[in-house]
């Protein structure tokens, strides 16, 4: 049975209508076209559709849509409003980090989130932080490096 | 997957096969089998319910005798789908007969079973626990069924 | 997606358990990081989903009068990981918390939901285990509480018969001077475990003065035997009698043969990963003298 589910996502107070088992993700990127969340296991282990709910990321796909009544959601849409890139998002392409580029935007909100908690992180909490994010082109090493390049920047 | 164990039973090896070969006392002993429809001399059909925690299974089974060899050994294959969902299984059995004495008997079942579709993303480990003990179910039924028969024959 | 499926939101324990009863086929929502990929997968197809999430009841770990701790079902593996509350021994706990799957899934499981589902590879059945935690179960008639050894009972399955929920789990207060250690053997950071053994531990002079140690992902429930802790309790932990007590526990395992590793596989590891996580114990033990 769908019922209406009042979200906030990205700023902006918006109103779904979701099936009881309808995840979080389907609605992101099928009601609301916001597509930079991708779905790629549907089972919480590759981490391409991590998104923050309430500040904290979460997996879409293992969250579903009914349960995050009232939830502020962050995609990765809403990190660069107007096209103004995190240092993150920006470090990523200075670094050549992006190959494919599925994984990105899951890497890109746990990368940011982390920097929003820890301003100097080394380089071990980084890999613990995006552990739970695949990239199946195995491109991990310059990901690294660019999310340490963003630390750096921030500091400078 | 392979499963295969043995169990002895108190009841002479003709008695054993009758039993084992009768479709009506088998189903009665396969745990989550609710009948059993005797299409030929060697095809049958069968709905079975398999339960592991929460995730619940029931199958529509086709079994087809491929050799019998009295009193020793059957062969058979069996298929199952599961209504609407996407989940097969299927598998090659073989049942021997063993006499150990007079009034004694062991019987030896080997199954090469596979499951394909949503139920195999569940892990074959647990899957061939779960068959194991089924089969131990359905031997200490048969067993119960076999025993009583001879004591009250 | 099954169109059919009902989403309740009850506000209390009482309001959850009469819905669950309501329907013949209904699910408790905790975090949903089993539940919703069971669903995915369509290993699933509830009638109703009984999202726990509004009640306030299920929420948050207090520490109680005796030196327990009440762990609220809701409490999230995030959470636990970062709770100072958890004393000596009853670190096992959130030791095992912060080792479960990655950040972004720790931030949405729940303690209640992980146990209730009772995949034998996950990590909190042996950190109980060892911890002697109790289990508190609401449900029609009334709540209950069980041990750990009463409530896990079969792979998947577990103590809560139809229309019950987990509403708290109940840890006790450790040995004096004790320290908790969860050791997990995976094949990435992240995965389930291959293998895994929880401990609590105390030394005096020298020599082991309590020892309780649960095996993880070796069979149907965690393997806690009373024989392998009494083997090492008076003993200098000294390489010969882990290697005894391991054997037990590798003896009373009953593992799977999965893509992970196979039974004889793991049977080998148990005594090595006992003889690992003890190590890490005793070093925890002499930085805490420090």
């Amino acid at each position: 049975m769908s019922q209406a589910v009042a979200l906030k996502i990205n700023g902006v107070e918006r109103q779904v209508l979701a099936g009881a088992t309808q995840t979080l993700l389907e609605v992101l990127r099928d009601q609301l076209g916001l597509t930079g969340s991708k779905r790629g296991c549907n089972q919480g282990v590759c981490g391409a559709c991590t998104v923050m709910v309430d500040g904290r990321p979460v997996r879409g796909c293992l969250s579903l849509a009914a349960n995050c009544e009232g939830s502020e959601i962050t995609t990765v849409e809403g990190l660069a409003p107007a096209g103004k890139l995190t240092p993150v998002q920006q470090a990523l392409i200075d670094s050549g980090a992006v190959q494919c580029g599925f994984c990105t935007s899951g890497m890109v909100i746990s990368a940011h989130w982390l920097l929003q908690r820890n301003e100097k992180p080394d380089s071990d909490e980084i890999r613990r932080t995006l552990s739970g994010n695949l990239c199946r082109c195995s491109g991990y090493r310059k990901i690294v490096e660019a999310v340490a390049s963003a630390v750096e920047g921030g500091k400078a | 997957m392979k499963i295969e164990d043995s169990f002895d039973v108190a009841a002479p090896r003709e008695r054993v096969w009758k039993l084992i070969t009768d479709p009506d006392t088998v189903a009665g002993c396969v745990p989550g089998c609710d009948g059993i429809e005797v299409v030929s001399d060697t095809l049958y059909r069968a709905r079975v319910s398999v339960k592991v925690g929460p995730i619940k299974a029931s199958f529509n089974m086709e079994v087809e005798l491929t050799g019998e060899t009295p009193p020793e050994e059957v062969r058979s294959k069996s298929r199952g789908e599961e209504g609407s969902r996407a989940s097969t299984v299927s598998s090659e059995n073989l049942l021997r007969l063993e006499e150990i004495d007079a009034g004694n008997t062991r019987v030896f079942y080997h199954a090469e079973v596979s499951v394909v579709g949503r139920l195999g993303k569940f892990g074959l480990g647990v899957m061939k626990k779960k068959a194991e003990s089924l089969g131990r179910d359905f031997a200490a039924c048969f067993k119960e069924k076999a025993e009583l028969a001879e004591t009250s024959a | 997606m099954n169109d059919a499926t009902e989403f309740l939101r009850p506000r209390s324990i009482d309001e959850a358990v009469a819905m669950l009863a309501a329907h013949e086929d209904a699910r408790p929502l905790a975090g949903g990081a089993t539940l919703v990929a069971m669903l995915n997968a369509g290993l699933i197809e509830p009638d109703a989903i009984v999202s726990l999430s509004g009640i306030e009841e299920l929420r948050g770990i207090q520490a109680q009068e005796n030196g327990g701790l009440r762990i609220g079902a809701m409490t999230r593996h995030a959470e636990t990981a970062a709770s100072a509350l958890f004393r000596d021994g009853q670190q096992v706990v959130p030791h095992a918390a912060g080792q479960i799957a990655n950040m972004p899934v720790r931030n949405m499981g729940t303690m209640g939901g992980s146990i209730s589902f009772a995949d034998p590879a996950i990590d909190y059945p042996p950190a109980l285990t060892a911890a002697g935690a109790e289990i508190e179960i609401a449900g029609p008639g009334g709540t209950r509480r069980v041990p750990c050894g009463e409530f896990f009972l079969d792979w998947y399955t577990t103590a809560l018969e139809p229309g019950e929920l987990v509403a708290a789990i109940h840890v006790p207060p450790a040995p004096a001077g004790s320290v908790g250690h969860y050791e997990k053997l995976a094949r990435v950071s992240g995965d389930y475990a291959i293998v895994s053994v929880a401990l609590v531990l105390a030394m005096d002079g020298g020599l082991c003065s309590a020892a309780q140690i649960a095996v993880g992902a070796c069979g149907p429930v965690p393997i806690r035997l009373a024989a392998a802790e009494e083997a090492l309790v008076g003993s200098s932990l000294d390489a010969e009698t882990l290697a005894w007590g391991g054997a037990m526990l590798a003896e009373a395992s009953d593992p799977v043969d999965d893509v992970r590793g196979s039974a004889d596989y793991r049977r080998r590891v148990i005594p090595r990963l006992l003889a690992k996580a003890v190590a890490a114990a005793r070093a925890k033990m002499i930085e805490e003298a420090a």
